[in-house]
Order: structure tokens, then sequence, then C-alpha cells
């Protein structure tokens, strides 16, 4: 067994086991700290897929600025088991019928499919330097246009914001 | 690519309008200049297609008789509700220039969807006509329900944004590429994941025009929104939506026996959301939401242009969505002049102000697909391209039958202005609303005596 293999294993069992915690654990506040222990776990596959910027983003961004947003709007609304609504049971039912189904089917496809997209040979591809020059030749249009939707986006939070 | 560039433009000048001029009538006249240009802009790109159409700005969009017919479509009827429309939007909140600004971003992100041909441009651009719908349906701050409208399109329409996400990331890693000529899925064994890929951005399209069972979202926010808004969205974003809808499932997921994974889905779905919009909307008490309701409707027959995937299908949807958009961009301008939501709202109006309830009867015709307006040629395309195609058969017998349960509710409308007793009014007609309105009903008939003027230009 390589050494890959391994952290591949590894880092597969954090992330699913932290996952359940975020789902299965009564108290939000370590819902979010089991969500970074996921989030680290999956940025370590980013690596092990030769995406390295990709893992440093995903760790500052999300591990850092999101989740310390998620842990602020916790303790403001000051979140309990008592206030929480009540949710019926036979939504808990579909829920869960509806996500097992998703889930089957995912692995189904998943089993038998060839990803001709994934390439091991080259180790710098997820690099900055890669990535910035896909970014400003091919896909130099969708990042201009995705200027127009950050302008409107800011327009409505200033229509939101500002008080009458 | 004219289209794109004038809007997005155009918006960033109706942005700053805002600060140099303090009459808000000013302001719309400006805003109907400005779509007036993008409308000249868009037809003047006519003469860089060569052939079929011809790919600009690194092959990311296509340019085609398709999609500047469509900008032309968006556009036009974009112009004819700021006309109608635009004196209310001043009743809503102050930022008058900024809800101009907002729905020119819209338009700048419905230009992408008849022309784009690489995933990353689709994506954007439904998030484009996204973002500010979910600002225009809480515009009214101090309205409980108008946030609980924008609260709610918000997180539906982020969760079906990620749904969307997913769905391109699986295709692309099934193909390894974004290009949705490049991808030839129908060549040679499908892959599942592209399967899974497919299904999930089906999904994600359906919940963007509101067809069943992805549609709980839509009577509340078309409820809930300001009703200047709710206009905009239910007409031209959602024909955008059916655009995008049509185009990636015609160009892209088409080839060899691409459609039988898919084609039953879609007809299922569309099935559903036939039955359940007609049916509900025999339950409305108010004007508004039947036409929410209305709106899931004629999407079902909309999405018979998506899942019939031949030529008679393009022509449909574009007739539909001409007639869909004007007729509701009329009924919303009379509603918008109404005190009372409700069809008792309503009773007695043919007293009042003959020549509104008059249009008003077209507009609703159109709707219900009454001969010598444009709904039933839109409705007879879809319909017969369906038939055209072969296998579906039951589902034009659903949907002839769900038509006839639509004429119910058009015509309790008609009914209460003509034959009930009531005071109904409407306020402030100006001369100039009514020519608006007259060429608004004109076009209808046009259209539906005439429906090759527009059928030939594809």
């Amino acid at each position: 067994m390589d050494l890959q293999l391994i952290l591949f294993i590894l880092l597969s069992a954090v992330a699913i086991i932290s996952a359940l915690g975020v789902v299965f654990s009564k108290n939000p506040v370590s819902s979010v700290l089991c969500l970074i222990v996921t989030f680290i776990a999956i940025a370590g596959h980013y690596i092990l897929l030769n995406a390295q910027f990709l893992a440093v983003v995903h760790i500052i961004v999300y591990t850092g600025a999101i989740m310390v947003l998620f842990l602020f709007v916790i303790m403001l609304m000051n979140l309990n088991a008592d206030i929480e609504p009540q949710k019926r049971n036979w939504m808990k039912y579909a829920g869960v019928i509806s996500g097992g189904v998703m889930f089957l089917v995912l692995l189904a496809a998943v089993r038998d499919a060839n990803m001709p997209a994934l390439s091991t040979t080259s180790t710098d591809i997820g690099l900055i330097e890669n990535l910035g020059k896909t970014l400003f030749t091919t896909y130099v249009v969708p990042f201009e246009i995705s200027s127009i939707l950050f302008l409107s986006a800011m327009v409505g939070a200033v229509i939101i914001g500002k008080k009458d | 690519m004219n289209a794109l560039i004038t809007t997005a433009l155009l918006g960033v000048v109706l942005m700053f309008t805002g600060l140099f001029v303090k009459n808000k009538q000013q302001i719309k006249y400006i805003a109907i200049l400005g779509a007036l240009l993008a409308f000249v802009a868009n037809i003047v790109d006519l003469q860089t297609i060569s052939g079929g159409g011809s790919k600009v700005l690194f092959g990311m969009l296509e340019v085609s008789h398709f999609s500047i017919l469509f900008n032309a479509i968006a556009i036009g009827a974009t112009l004819l509700y700021f006309i109608l429309c635009g004196s209310a939007f001043e009743k809503v909140g102050e930022h008058v220039a900024d809800y101009f600004a907002l729905i020119f971003f819209i338009l700048a992100g419905i230009t992408m969807t008849g022309a784009f041909s690489n995933l990353l441009i689709l994506f954007i651009s439904i998030e484009i006509l996204s973002i500010p719908q979910y600002i225009l349906a809480g515009a009214d701050k101090q309205n409980l329900k108008s946030n609980e409208a924008s609260l709610k399109y918000f997180l539906m329409g982020s969760f079906s944004t990620g749904i969307l996400l997913m769905g391109i990331a699986l295709i692309y890693g099934a193909t390894g590429t974004f290009n949705v000529t490049e991808m030839a899925l129908g060549t040679g064994e499908l892959n599942p994941m592209a399967l899974i890929g497919i299904t999930l951005l089906g999904f994600a399209l359906s919940f963007k025009v509101s067809a069943a069972p992805f549609h709980f979202w839509t009577p509340d926010v078309y409820d809930g929104s300001p009703t200047v808004f709710t206009a905009f969205m239910a007409t031209v974003v959602k024909a955008a939506g059916f655009i995008a809808f049509l185009r990636l499932f015609h160009v892209t997921f088409n080839g060899g026996n691409m459609s039988s994974h898919w084609q039953l889905v879609l007809a299922i779905i569309t099935a559903a959301t036939l039955i359940i919009g007609n049916f509900t909307a025999v339950f409305q008490i108010s004007v508004k939401r039947m036409l929410a309701y209305s709106s899931i409707a004629q999407a079902g027959f909309m999405l018979f242009g998506v899942i019939s995937l031949n030529q008679l299908a393009v022509q449909g949807i574009m007739l539909y969505a001409i007639a869909y958009s004007v007729g509701t961009i009329g009924i919303f301008a009379i509603l918008l002049k109404m005190k009372d939501y409700t069809f008792d709202g309503f009773n007695g109006l043919a007293k009042k102000q003959p020549f509104v309830a008059c249009v008003a009867t077209i507009f609703l015709m159109s709707l219900a697909g009454i001969p010598l307006t444009a709904g039933f040629f839109a409705k007879y395309l879809v319909l017969s391209a369906a038939i055209q195609q072969g296998n579906l058969l039951w589902l034009v017998i659903i949907a002839v039958l769900c038509a006839a349960v639509s004429a119910y509710y058009y015509f309790r409308v008609i009914i209460a202005m003509y034959f009930k007793q009531g005071d109904a009014n409407v306020e402030n007609v100006t001369p100039g609303f009514k020519v608006a309105l007259f060429v608004t009903a004109a076009i209808v008939i046009i259209l539906g005596i005439f429906p090759g003027l527009l059928l030939q230009l594809i």
C-alpha cells in the first residue's frame, strides 16, 4: 500500500465521520466545528489531486472566513435546543428517503464511470500560475462578465441595507 | 453580443442617473430610451452573422438568428413593460433608478441565455438574471410579505444554483470540456456520470422556470413581491429560462439516442406542471395569485418546446415567449392600477372603463389560447411540434384538457368585468397609457392573425 492510498483513506474517513458529526450533533457550535474538520479533510483531498491553490483557497475562505461568520451568527442568535423548531416526523422520513435515493443513484453512477478529465501526469497543473493563465486567456470572458453579477449584487446590498 | 454590452453599460448609466436626476418621471424616460438603444444595438448584430451563427468572444457566445430574435423579443417586451408599468416603480420605494439599473442587469443576463456555447456562461447568465430578482422581490422593505418573498426566493434559488453547479461539474468530469458543442455527449456509450449531470441540470432549470414539482416558491414569491416587479419576473425572465433550457437540451443533450434518457422525465414534469398549475389556479380568490399559478400552467406548455426536439418547437417557443410575455405584461399593467386585486375587484369594470376592459379581455383570451390571438398560434405550434415528434400524444391530450380548464379562470375575470354589478375603477388612466395598451393589444392580435411575420425570422 503506497503512501497516497493511506493518506486518501485517512482523509476520507476523517471527512465522512466529521460530516456525520455535523448532522447528528445537538449543539450548533460543535456542528460548526465538525464542519471545519470536514473542510480541512477535503482540502487534503485537493492536494492529493494536484490542486494546491484550490486547497489553500478552500482553507482560507471556507475554514477561515465563512466558518468564523457562522460562529458569530450562532453566538449572536443564541441558539439552543429549546427554541429549535419542531420538525414533523413524516418530513424527516421524506428527507431521509429522498436523500438516500439520491445517494444510491450517485453511488451507482460513480461506480462504473470513467473520468477522462482527471490528469495525474503533471504535478504543477493546480499551481496559481497555470490557473491565472487559464483564467486570463481561455476563460477571460466569463471572468469579466461575472463583474456584472457582482455589481448587481452590490447595488442590491445597498438598496436593501440603506435606511429609507 | 452588442445587446450584452449595451444592457450592461445601461445598467451602470441608470445607476448613476439616480445621483443626478431627481425627477422620477425623467428616470423612466431615460430607461425607455435606453431600452430602445439596446433594441437597435441588438438588431445591428445581424450584420456579424455568417451562415448559421458566428462564435464571438473566444467561442464563449454564439450569435445566431435564434439568439438575436430572442434578444429582440426580450428587450422589446421590457420596453413595453417600462412604458406600461414604469410609473409604478416610484410607489415601491425611493431607489427608482436602482430598480431600473437592476432590470438592465437582468437583461444583460437574458441576452446570454440564447447565445451561450459554454456551460460557464450558462451558469453566469442564470445567476445574473436571478440575483437582481431576489432584490426586486424584497424592494418593498416595509411589507412583511415582500420580505418573505425575497428570503424564500433567495434560499430556494441558492439551492437550485448549487444543483446546477453540481450538474455542470459532473458533466465536466465525464467529458472534460465546458463547451456545449464539443461535448458530443451523443456519440458512443453514455457515461453514467454525465447522465446524472444532465438530470441535475434539468432539475435546476425546471426550478428556474417553476415547473412542478419545483414550483412551490412561485405563488408565494409572485404574490408577495411588489406587483410591478412580479410583472417582469413572471414574463421576460421566465421566457429566458425556457430559452436556456431549450438551447441546452437541443444542442447538447440531443445527439444519438441521448434524448431517450431524459425525454420521459421531462414529459412527466410537463404533465405535472400542467395539471397542478391549472387546477390550483381555479381555486384562487386573488387575481394576482391566479396569475402566479397561470404562469406555472403556461410553463407547462412552454416545456413542450423543450421536449419536442424539432424546428417547429423552436418556432413555437419563440412565439409563446412573445405571446405570453406581452399578454401577461398587459394584464399586470391594468392590475397595477386597480385598488382591489380579488376577482370581485373587477366587477363592473366594463361600464366605467370600456376600453381598458376590452384590452384586458384580449390579453386574457390570448393567455387562454382563443383563436385570432397570439396565444392560440403559440399553443398550436408547441402542441403540433409534440405531435410531429411522435410518441407524446398522451401528453398532448392532457395539455388540451388543461387548456380547457384554464379558460375557466381566465373567463372569470372577463365575466366579472362585463356581467357583474360593481364599482371597480382604474386610477389615473392617461391617454398615453391607453395608446400603449392599444399597441400591446395590437401586437397580440396581429401575431394571432399573421404569426408568419415572426416565424420567418428564425
